[in-house]
């Protein structure tokens, strides 16, 4: 009895060590893609969140510093639209982080393979 | 919580008796080798992993072989980097131009190495975040799911046609550590040939991990003393040649584990959560902790105490994450408030401060929360928060202040400042026209700023103010006004009897929401202290077992009655905190005792639990008492049995220790016995409120005893309150108006009674005595004429007594205690008695006093009068002893070691002392 089970787990961890070693690419591109996806949206919310994006486009008719009278909300519509722009413009950037991290992530593999392939044939 | 788990019953399955295999071996086909398990919110739970040795043996091995692999890959990843490292290094000798290290166009085998490492890179990446997806986690239970009520299947035939995500193996939620306690059962018990592994076996290899360690060091428990009683049980289990199984009752101990990780929200299952299973399965095992001093009530809120600090700890880093996008200026994320000069000079901003972690962490509010948010959800703009001084009313403001830095608040509090207006900044130095004109310019800010919630503590003290005369509005009106529009959002705070008094019956009182803040009680109260266990701990770097916390609260409830909890009793672990800290240096742990030791003295009460030399104090207490006390053998019996049911804690909680109704003639010792229990049970003579009831004898009077609503203080409730423990004696309580009288009923009865300004007096701590000389001349008869005592009584009670109080009142009494007129013999007892205290007064002069024997009787002869008791004796002695030795001492006839001689004719004479 404890032979046989201990053949069994014996045979279970090496098949465990190949699944792992099979499963690898297949991760890659399949929970490991979605797995950073979801980091990178994460990231790109926290960066809206601290850069106040969407609270400033909601409030872009709305006079800053309480000011209501015309000149105030006139100053403080451009005011606005600067500092959207702004901020839009660093969110920008961060997508663009974003992305090229996604791009990087997909092409590794098979440019490492090319790479490797390109050292082996010379 | 703890008896949710309990209420889990084991289904076992039938063919396999639990055991999850059958006669040759293989997988019970019944229950799928589930052997054991127990449905709970809609799932089924089990025990997986069949232990072997070889299997334990196995899976270290497997551990250690994906370590390796680990370590290996990320090895090749390191050497990639170093070989692209060296390669650059190489590759800059001989050329600086920058297209020389577009590395991906070149050959070399340097390269080769750094592409593989970066393969190998790949593969530590998807190797670790697969191992910490296949971590499985506790699903903690939704809000419905916890009510909900599922239809489970019942037996094994329908359970194994369910789907298999609703069939839990609980091994995997088991922390590596907790693991490992079980596979070190398991080999325990195979290596010592036992059968089956037992509960025993569990908790002995538990009782190695360091969390455990550390609950049971808590409970301030000797690890080695129990590990020690623990191998004895193990001891006697019976070998057998048998291979080791796991017992059915250790699954069910499993499985109980991780449903109690279940329902307190936990992650992961660790060792800690096996020990209360444990106990419940194994009755020995409970009584052994039983003998430490440990049930599993407390074990309980240590554990809950671990998983408190440990939520804590994770909700501020959760908190801290959430706080880096909360603004830290006066300004909202959207620009639309306003600049609050005004404001930020009388103000304080609390989300700032909360921003910056220096407010206090509130536990345990959640329900007051609540309630806020519901007054305001409701449309009112104004909350306040009453409560007595101490019970953490700024506490929740506080803990409001970081849910809104996590903005985890409803909408209308989103992206708003709290600010605390200082009340006293508002109105200090200034006539009330200007503290007007500063609040009126502050309403308007915060008005217009929109961004900011105030809060006004102590809001009683801005009522009352006003510019002039008598049309002028009050300071608190122009705040009403404002809240009524509901131009801004307002929370206060204010003490309960400041809210009645001020504020209850104007204009803000009927505007404002009122939430309660409670006294925390139970373990409510526990969580909200062990919550600030960790600061007091890391400031005074000492230790407090659990059982020093329970007690502080539990002691400070029963004998402080001014202050309120949490506050008074985090009060007094910081005193002791503070005085371990200097008596026994860093690391010393609190324990119960310092804490029965600091409110003893704080309050003058005897609460240190029983010391030897007390306890034999105790026993023999009628001998002390007859120290002082002559004759009367039946009324120091009853007395000395009830103290001892008493300091024993063997009596009802809610009455008072005692009450007995003594009945005697005159000088026959009442008084005296009621002053003799004051000495030796509460240390002193001092601790007896006496009530002489004949000045009671107006309806009036009633005023005087227990005070009114103007707040003339009662007499009688003052004293109690005071001195909880301490002994009131009704003197000659007949006397005293039936009203009077009345009052005691509820004394005698629940052990408390409301003063006239309406606070409770508690009673429960409290012995009292009445004394009587109703039936005096009866008694006197019946005892010449040598009737039995008993019947004496009877008729007394029947007949005498229940002329002067209602039999209701009697009945209350746990004793009626007949005190026998004095013989002839007792006063010479206590003539003895007195002359020694003439003597110990002599003493303390430097003189001396010796009594012939014949003397004192001769004195005891002459002042011995059956009718009045003792009392003619001590006129006596005063006039024929003390009177006597006076004028010798004025004469100059008695000098320091002189002796004072009382001859057998009760003569007072003087033998000189030795010349110096």
């Amino acid at each position: 009895m404890v032979t046989n089970n201990f053949a069994l787990y014996s045979v279970k961890i090496l098949a465990e060590c190949g699944r792992d070693l099979l499963m690898f690419p297949v991760w890659w591109y399949g929970r490991g893609l979605l797995g950073l996806i979801e980091n990178l949206i994460q990231f790109l919310k926290n960066r809206q969140k601290s850069l106040a994006l969407i609270v400033w486009i909601k409030n872009l008719f709305r006079p800053m510093y309480g000011q209501r009278d015309w000149q105030g909300k006139l100053i403080s519509f451009f005011m606005r639209l600067a500092q959207i722009i702004f901020r839009s413009m660093l969110m920008f950037f961060y997508l663009l982080i974003a992305i090229l991290v996604f791009i990087f992530w997909i092409i590794l593999p098979i440019f490492v393979i090319y790479e490797i392939i390109y050292q082996i044939n010379g | 919580m703890a008896d949710e788990v309990l209420d889990n019953r084991f289904i076992v399955c039938p063919i396999c008796q639990g055991a999850g295999k059958n006669n040759t071996g293989f997988a019970c086909a019944n229950c799928s080798s589930a052997g054991v398990g127990t449905f709970s919110h809609g799932r089924f739970f089990y025990w997986g992993p069949k232990l072997g040795r070889a299997m334990i043996e196995l899976e270290h091995v497997r551990k250690k072989i994906h370590l390796i692999i680990n370590i290996t890959f990320f090895s090749i990843g390191l050497a990639g980097l170093l070989s692209l490292g060296l390669w650059i290094y190489l590759a800059s000798a001989h050329s600086v131009e920058l297209g020389m290290f577009a590395f991906w166009r070149e050959q070399h085998i340097l390269i080769m190495i750094f592409w593989i490492g970066i393969i190998a890179d790949m593969f530590v990446v998807y190797r670790l975040s697969e191992e910490e997806r296949l971590q499985h986690k506790i699903k903690s239970l939704s809000y419905d799911e916890r009510n909900k009520k599922m239809d489970i299947p019942n037996n094994w035939t329908e359970l194994k046609l369910s789907k298999a995500k609703f069939k839990i193996d609980v091994a995997g939620g088991y922390t590596p550590l907790a693991m490992e306690a079980v596979e070190q059962s398991y080999t325990l018990a195979s290596r010592l040939d036992h059968e089956y592994v037992t509960t025993m076996h569990l908790f002995f290899s538990c009782l190695a991990n360091p969390q455990v360690a550390a609950v049971f060091s808590r409970l301030n428990i000797n690890g080695v003393k129990l590990t020690e009683k623990i191998r004895i049980q193990i001891e006697k289990i019976p070998n057998s040649g048998n291979k080791t199984k796991l017992s059915t009752e250790l699954k069910e101990v499993l499985i109980s584990a991780y449903l109690q990780a279940y329902n307190f929200g936990q992650k992961k299952v660790t060792a800690k959560n096996l020990i209360i299973p444990a106990l419940e399965k194994d009755k020995i095992l409970s009584e052994i902790l039983y003998d430490f001093g440990v049930d599993k009530n407390k074990i309980f809120n240590v554990i809950l105490w671990f998983i408190i600090n440990e939520k804590q700890v994770e909700s501020y880093r959760k908190y801290k994450k959430m706080a880096r996008f909360k603004p830290a200026t006066n300004m909202d994320r959207a620009y639309t408030s306003l600049a609050t000069p005004a404001l930020n000079q009388l103000g304080y901003d609390l989300t700032v401060a909360a921003k910056w972690g220096k407010l206090e962490f509130c536990v345990a509010r959640e329900e007051e929360i609540k309630k806020i948010w519901q007054y305001f959800e409701s449309g009112e703009t104004g909350v306040i928060l009453t409560g007595e001084p101490g019970v953490g009313k700024k506490t929740v403001i506080d803990g409001i202040a970081h849910l809104m830095v996590k903005e985890d608040v409803p909408k209308f509090f989103q992206d708003k400042r709290l600010v605390e207006l200082d009340a006293a900044r508002l109105v200090s130095g200034v006539d009330p026209a200007r503290a007007e004109g500063r609040m009126m310019a502050v309403i308007d800010e915060v008005a217009r700023a929109g961004n900011i919630v105030l809060f006004i503590n102590n809001i009683e003290n801005i009522i009352g103010i006003t510019s002039g005369g008598e049309e002028s509005l009050d300071l608190s009106e122009v705040l009403a006004g404002a809240i009524e529009r509901k131009l801004i959002y307002c929370l206060a705070a204010a003490e309960n009897k400041n809210y009645s008094k001020y504020i209850e019956s104007t204009s803000l009182g009927s505007l404002m929401g009122r939430v309660e803040i409670n006294e925390p009680a139970g373990n409510q109260a526990i969580q909200i202290v062990e919550s600030k266990i960790g600061g007091l701990e890391g400031k005074y770097k000492i230790y407090f077992s659990y059982d020093a916390i329970e007690s502080a609260i539990k002691l400070t409830s029963k004998y402080v009655h001014d202050k309120y909890l949490p506050q008074k009793a985090i009060q007094v672990l910081e005193m002791v905190a503070v005085n371990v800290f200097k008596k026994n240096g860093e690391n010393s742990m609190i324990s119960e005792d310092d804490i029965a030791h600091a409110i003893s003295e704080m309050t003058g009460i005897p609460i240190a639990k029983l010391s030897e030399d007390e306890s034999k104090k105790l026993l023999r207490l009628e001998e002390e008492m007859h120290k002082r006390m002559i004759s009367q053998d039946q009324a120091v019996d009853m007395v000395a049995a009830s103290l001892r049911r008493a300091r024993t804690e063997l009596r009802e909680g809610k009455r008072p220790i005692a009450n007995f109704l003594f009945l005697g003639p005159t000088g026959v010792g009442k008084t005296e016995l009621a002053k003799t229990v004051a000495e030796t049970y509460f240390g002193k003579e001092e601790y007896m409120i006496r009530l002489d009831m004949s000045e009671y004898q107006h309806p009036d009077s009633i005023k005087k005893m227990i005070g009114d609503a103007s707040g003339a203080k009662g007499y009688l409730t003052e004293a109690v309150r005071g001195a909880p423990f301490s002994l009131v004696l009704l003197d000659e309580i007949e006397k005293a108006h039936p009203d009077i009288m009345n009052l005691f009923l509820q004394v005698m009865d629940d052990g408390r009674l409301t003063d006239g300004e309406g606070r409770t007096i508690d009673f429960t701590n409290c012995i009292i005595i009445a004394t009587s000389n109703a039936g005096a001349l009866f008694i006197q008869k019946q005892i010449f004429e040598g009737t039995n005592i008993n019947a004496i009584k009877e008729v007394l009670i029947n007949e005498h007594l229940s002329k002067v109080m209602r039999p209701e009142l009697i009945n209350r009494f746990d004793g009626v205690i007949v005190f026998e007129p004095l013989s002839r013999e007792d006063v010479v007892e206590i003539a003895k008695l007195m002359l020694n205290k003439t003597r110990v007064m002599l003493k303390k002069k430097g003189m001396d006093l010796k009594a012939e024997e014949d003397g004192i009787r001769t004195l005891a002869r002459e002042g011995f009068d059956p009718k009045f008791g003792a009392r003619p004796l001590r006129r006596l002695l005063q006039e024929r002893v003390d009177d006597k030795i006076a004028t010798k001492i004025l004469a100059g006839e008695l000098k320091r070691r002189d002796t004072v001689i009382i001859n057998e004719r009760a003569e007072i004479l003087v033998e000189k002392g030795v010349k110096l």
